[in-house]
This record gives C-alpha cells, sequence and structure tokens, in this order.
C-alpha cells in the first residue's frame, strides 16, 4: 500500500467515524428534543426552543434555564397551587 | 435531561465536582419547571436525582417524555388560555377533536335579585352581580356602590350583610333589631354568615323579598 493510499484511508476512517458520532449525537439529541419540544409549546414557547439540546454540553442547559426562569406566555401553575 | 448532561460531561472528561453542581443546577430548574406545570416542585428534583442513585439514568429520561406527555395541572386550573395546545391563537380549530375542553373553573356569571315590597309599599329591586365580595343591607342612604338601600324603618342600619363567592352567596345578621328570617328561620348573629343559595326568600325586619336568580 502506498503512503497516499494510507493517508486516503485514515481520512475515510475518520470521517467515518465522525459521521458515526455525529449520528448517535442526533440520536441522542433528538430523545431529549422530541419531549422537550412538547413541552416549549405548552409552556407557550416556541418549539424551536428544544433545538438547543443539539448544542454538545451546554445546549440543555440553555433550553431548562429558559423553561425554568423565563416567565411561560402561555401561563403558569397559581402560586396557591404549587 | 440529567442523561445527556452527565454523559456529555463524562465524555469531555470533566471533573466529577463539576458533574454534581451541573446536576444540582439541572435538579434545581427541574423544580421550578414542574412547578410551573402545576406539580409540586420536589418531583423535579427526585426526578433528576435518582440518576445519581444505582438506577440509572434511563430513569430521567422516561420521566421526561413522561412529563412532557401528560395533564398537567396547571390547565385544569386556568381552564383554556390563549397558547395553550386545543386552543390555538391562529387558525380555526380543524375540527370537533380540537375544541378546547369545557373549563372547570367558570365563575357563575348570573346575578342574584332580590325582589319585595317595603310596608310602605315601595317596590324594593336589589341586584346581586357578584363584582363585589360583600354587599351591606341597610335602610340608610348608599354611600358606597356595595350598600343596598331599603328604606324602611323596620330594617336597621345596617341591617345584614351578603357575601358572594362564585356561584354561591351568604347572608349575615349584623344585630338588626327587626331580625333576619331565611325561609322564615331566624338569622342570629351569632350564626354568623348562612349559604342562602338555594333559599326562596328572605325576610329583613318587615320587609319580605324573593330570591331569584337572572
Amino acid at each position: 500500500m502506498s503512503d497516499g493510499g494510507v493517508v486516503a484511508w485514515l481520512l475515510g476512517l475518520s470521517s467515518v467515524l465522525l459521521l458515526v458520532v455525529l449520528f448517535i449525537h442526533l440520536l441522542f439529541a433528538l430523545l431529549l428534543i422530541i419531549p422537550t419540544w412538547r413541552i416549549c409549546v405548552r409552556a407557550g414557547y416556541s418549539g424551536a426552543l428544544s433545538l438547543f439540546h443539539l448544542v454538545p454540553l451546554i445546549g440543555s442547559f440553555i433550553v431548562m434555564a429558559v423553561l425554568a426562569f423565563g416567565t411561560w406566555p402561555a401561563g403558569e401553575a397559581p402560586a396557591g397551587r404549587r | 435531561m440529567g442523561t445527556g448532561i452527565s454523559a456529555l460531561m463524562g465524555f469531555f472528561g470533566l471533573t466529577s465536582l463539576f458533574a454534581l453542581v451541573g446536576t444540582a443546577l439541572v435538579a434545581w430548574m427541574a423544580w421550578r419547571i414542574v412547578e410551573k406545570a402545576g406539580f409540586p416542585g420536589w418531583i423535579g428534583l427526585v426526578a433528576i436525582l435518582v440518576s445519581l442513585t444505582g438506577v440509572g439514568s434511563i430513569v430521567p429520561l422516561v420521566l421526561l417524555w413522561v412529563f412532557a406527555f401528560i395533564r398537567w395541572p396547571r390547565d385544569e386550573a386556568v381552564g383554556v388560555l390563549p397558547g395553550v395546545p386545543g386552543s390555538p391563537a391562529g387558525g380555526p380549530p380543524a375540527g370537533p377533536a380540537a375544541l378546547p375542553p369545557p373549563s372547570q373553573a367558570l365563575p357563575d356569571r348570573r346575578s342574584w335579585r332580590f325582589a319585595g315590597a317595603t310596608m310602605g309599599g315601595e317596590i324594593v329591586s336589589l341586584v346581586i352581580d357578584g363584582s363585589s365580595a360583600t354587599y351591606v343591607l341597610t335602610s340608610a342612604l348608599a354611600r358606597q356602590p356595595t350598600d343596598l338601600s331599603i328604606a324602611d324603618p323596620s330594617v336597621g342600619q345596617p341591617h345584614a350583610r351578603l357575601l358572594t363567592s362564585g356561584a354561591r352567596l351568604g347572608l349575615e345578621d349584623l344585630g338588626s333589631r327587626g331580625g333576619t328570617f331565611i325561609d322564615g328561620a331566624r338569622l342570629l348573629p351569632e350564626h354568623r354568615a348562612r349559604d342562602i343559595s338555594n333559599a326562596r326568600s328572605i325576610r329583613l325586619g318587615g320587609v319580605a323579598l324573593t330570591l331569584t336568580r337572572s
């Protein structure tokens, strides 16, 4: 196998690995996005807010922080019921 | 949501202390989120913290899905609000299935009406629309919108108090000399407020009034 063949093989392997990692990331993110999309819509936000789960590491924190500290446009449970 | 965060933190090789702080932050935010949906806050806290035990991180993920699709107490409390799924803000509902559910906390908008005549023959007609929580029945001139004046010497100044609460109407005697009667039975001041929603007539001193709803 020539040197060029090795480089091409490594490049191919790394790109495949990258794709696999991306695919798994998307799969896990989707597991979070689907329920969070519905929660965001029920809270009165756009469902697209849940797409922050695609951001690695801090995306989930952003979605949760918006839901936890923002005032829900669709209304929150009154304080007396909490 | 704790699952992805825990996994990502492990993936990036962050210290377990940082992961712990992140979990605590997530637990706190989960507390606030489930509170806004109308659940007790500790449910959200426990849902996140079970991932710290040996149960595994799949449990918070399952609970997230459950939380997203179960009925929220918030929706039962406030009835139909704009923006709640089921009453879309834009566009007409697609069909009968999209109609919002009936509100359970809808206040009764019908008003109460007292009708009768004083001993002098003057017609008495009082309408209680429930816009105030209390009304005072008196023979003095009405000084406030909640004063209901009945110009009769047998009616005290003040005579009795009416209390409204949703679809219910209460009556309390304020120590009048002429006495207050509900369907013929004497109401004493020590009885405090009595529910007269189902009463047909009340008597204030010598003034008999029939109670109807409209």
